[in-house]
């Protein structure tokens, strides 16, 4: 449709990526929503204001909350965002339309089936079930579409990497002495992370939970899946949280009326995320026996260089809106923060966002920590973590951003601005007291993962306040929270049936203050980055997954024989490696 | 970059900004600030403020966790 924003408009000159975009967007906030209520139900129940399930169904909502939330929400919304961001950085469209609806119909069949096994759990006369939580690993065993269909969505996912992968191999073509533009590198670096990192997911969900729910095999390895499953499950932190900062960095300076600080450091950041982000799935397993302490010290010392791109990231994104901030007429040490747009909800949600994120990296950095982790590993301090993290830097700066986002695709303006500065402060505020009151509740040693969180003849006690003020704070926070995905799901519609616009959204992006001319071209070659990447996964993790296999039972666990092939192989492997490794401590000493 | 060039006409920097329009944060700039004329010493004193955050919360925690409990972890 030809209009007077024809010249400029995303939907316009992308109609057939706005499409794609538009329906991820559109499964993305159906899991919001549904999640939101899942997320809803166990606040009032666990805190037993409000009980409208049965304490058995609660796990049942627990799995479809941290499913629907954090891979469905999340990656569906992530596809979105990777998709307009290649088509605008590359300045093309995908090389093949039908490719781009195959990925997006395959993931989209994926999470109707898991969500089918999930939901399946609330009808018993169905038989089928998926209270696994979102940490699926053994000996918690799902219907087998719960897997297929989480294989299916996994899949998926690659396939859109493939198509931006695509993309920039045709760019790459006309442009063979460019510098990668800052946004394509940013999607390419993420998906390279991706795929090491979903490799540990894919062996365990096809080659151990598939084959035994399905009967095929009589047991696993109820420690090889979990460390498969953090192979991936913590990588996918930085899955969810690279198209945060990617928004940070190339849309939240543009918002705030500044230019990204810096370019080259924005890629040694996300550089830094593909090297270091998969070899530290260990740490979530620190008090898991059967690992050697010698390697949860290891998996320690790497989560701590992690800390090193995030505090880059905090630096960079904090002056590029100090600098839209003084570009505005700010003044002084702190005065300048009163001239940031803060009636825009784009840009509030996204600075209350970085803000608790800053908040969320005091309790990672006790998560991560091998002795004081034990205080807190399995209490309610963890959620707390994680619904700062997930649930605020990455859930509010997705909602923010589609505030600007979701106007590019449709070509209509933002229904209500004063509704969505409603919305993200209410987010905020609810987070405050529900992830406050959580991390407290674990300090008090209250058990996560339960609907039931008392024990006979047993009190918890607070240094501070009550258990009986902890539970309405997270009561009133689980409320607030889920009153605000009302509001935004409700204004996101209204923005989509309203009439087309000339000028939706202002979408310009600005270069940054320091471009990529400045910095070394090696940043950019992914070949190299992704090899080393490689290199230190295969480092971190070969010698303890040789000993879990070796130590527990063999790759199908249960004392049940390995082929024979297979184990010598194993033991081989562990040979080498071992000696190759105290060959290298001997020439270091 | 191409796709930055072909958007800037819609930055809408010559036009009002209309209330439900987000992304208009570069309608309010006043003065221009390159790279060599910033100074970016807000972003120190809110970096030194989380530092000082993150000391605090952490003297806090010895307290609340350790003191007078004896080692839990070693011995």
């Amino acid at each position: 449709m030809a209009t007077a924003r024809s010249e400029h408009a995303f939907v316009d000159k992308f109609p057939d990526e706005a499409g794609v975009i538009k329906a991820t967007f559109l499964v993305a906030f159906v899991a919001l929503g549904i999640g939101a209520f899942f997320g809803l139900i166990q606040a009032l129940h666990r805190t037993n204001v409000v009980r409208v399930i049965d304490s058995a169904d609660y796990y049942t909502m627990l799995t479809g909350h941290g499913v629907l939330l954090a891979i469905v929400f999340t990656i569906f919304f992530l596809c979105g965002v990777f998709h307009w961001a290649t088509a605008r950085s590359l300045d093309r469209p995908a090389e093949s339309k039908l490719f781009s609806w195959a990925w997006v119909g395959l993931m989209l069949t994926g999470t109707i089936l898991a969500t089918v096994a999930i939901l399946g759990g609330l009808v018993p006369s169905l038989g089928m079930s998926a209270d696994v939580l979102f940490t699926f690993y053994a000996p918690l065993q799902a219907h087998p579409i719960f897997y297929i269909g989480l294989a299916m969505f996994i899949v998926g996912t690659w396939l859109a990497g493939a198509d931006w992968f695509l993309s920039y191999r045709a760019w790459r073509k006309d442009n063979a002495d460019e510098r990668i533009p800052l946004q394509a590198f940013m999607v390419l670096t993420t998906m390279i992370m991706w795929y090491i990192s979903t490799l540990g997911v894919a062996v365990s969900v096809v080659f151990f939970l598939i084959p035994w729910s399905l009967g095929l095999i009589e047991s696993v390895n109820p420690l090889l899946t979990r460390t498969l499953f953090w192979y991936f499950g913590h990588p996918i932190v930085y899955f969810w949280l690279m198209p945060a900062y990617l928004m940070w960095y190339t849309v939240l300076p543009k918002l705030a009326g500044g230019r990204l600080f810096s370019d080259p450091l924005a890629r040694v950041v996300f550089v830094l995320f593909l090297l270091l982000s998969t070899p530290v799935g260990i740490h979530h397993q620190y008090l898991d026996p059967g690992i050697a302490e010698g390697f949860k010290f290891i998996a320690m010392t790497n989560t701590m260089f992690l800390l090193l791109p995030s505090l880059l990231t905090a630096f960079t994104v904090v002056a590029s809106v100090e600098h839209g901030a003084r570009q505005r007429g700010g003044e002084g040490y702190l005065r300048w923060l009163g001239a940031l747009p803060w009636r825009d909800p784009a840009f509030t949600g996204m600075a209350l966002a970085g803000a608790m994120f800053a908040a969320g990296g005091f309790s990672g950095m006790i998560n991560a920590g091998m002795n004081i982790n034990y205080l807190i590993h399995n209490t309610l301090w963890v959620p707390g973590h994680f619904h700062l993290t997930v649930g605020t830097a990455v859930a509010l700066t997705m909602m923010a951003g589609s505030y600007w986002l979701v106007p590019q695709v449709t070509g209509t303006k933002l229904y209500s601005r004063p509704i969505g500065l409603l919305q993200v402060i209410m987010w905020f505020v609810g987070m405050v007291f529900m992830s406050n009151a959580m991390h407290r509740a674990g300090l008090a040693g209250i058990p996560r993962r339960t609907a039931e969180p008392q024990y006979q003849n047993f009190e918890f006690l607070t240094p501070i306040g009550s258990i009986f003020e902890l539970r309405v704070q997270i009561a009133l926070g689980g409320t607030l929270l889920f009153l605000s995905v009302v509001l935004f799901l409700f204004n996101i519609l209204l923005t989509s049936l309203g009439e087309e616009s000339e000028r939706p959204v202002d979408a310009y992006l600005p270069e940054p203050l320091s471009g990529p001319e400045g910095s070394p071209r090696i940043l950019d070659n992914l070949a190299m980055w992704t090899g080393i990447a490689a290199l230190l996964v295969v480092l971190a993790y070969t010698l303890p997954l040789a000993g879990i296999i070796q130590n527990g039972g063999g790759l199908f666990g249960g004392g049940l024989p390995v082929p024979a092939t297979v184990s010598a192989g194993l033991d081989f492997v562990l040979m080498t490696v071992t000696s190759a490794f105290n060959t290298l401590l001997g020439v270091v000493a | 970059m191409p796709a930055d060039a072909a958007s800037k006409s819609g930055s809408g920097q010559s036009e009002p900004p209309v209330d439900s329009i987000v992304g208009t944060g570069d309608d309010g700039i006043v003065r221009e600030i390159e790279h060599d004329d910033f100074d970016p010493v807000g972003t120190l004193v809110l970096v030194l403020i989380y530092m000082a955050i993150l000391l605090g919360m952490w003297v806090f925690m010895y307290f609340v966790e350790f003191l007078g409990r004896g080692l839990t972890v070693v011995g």
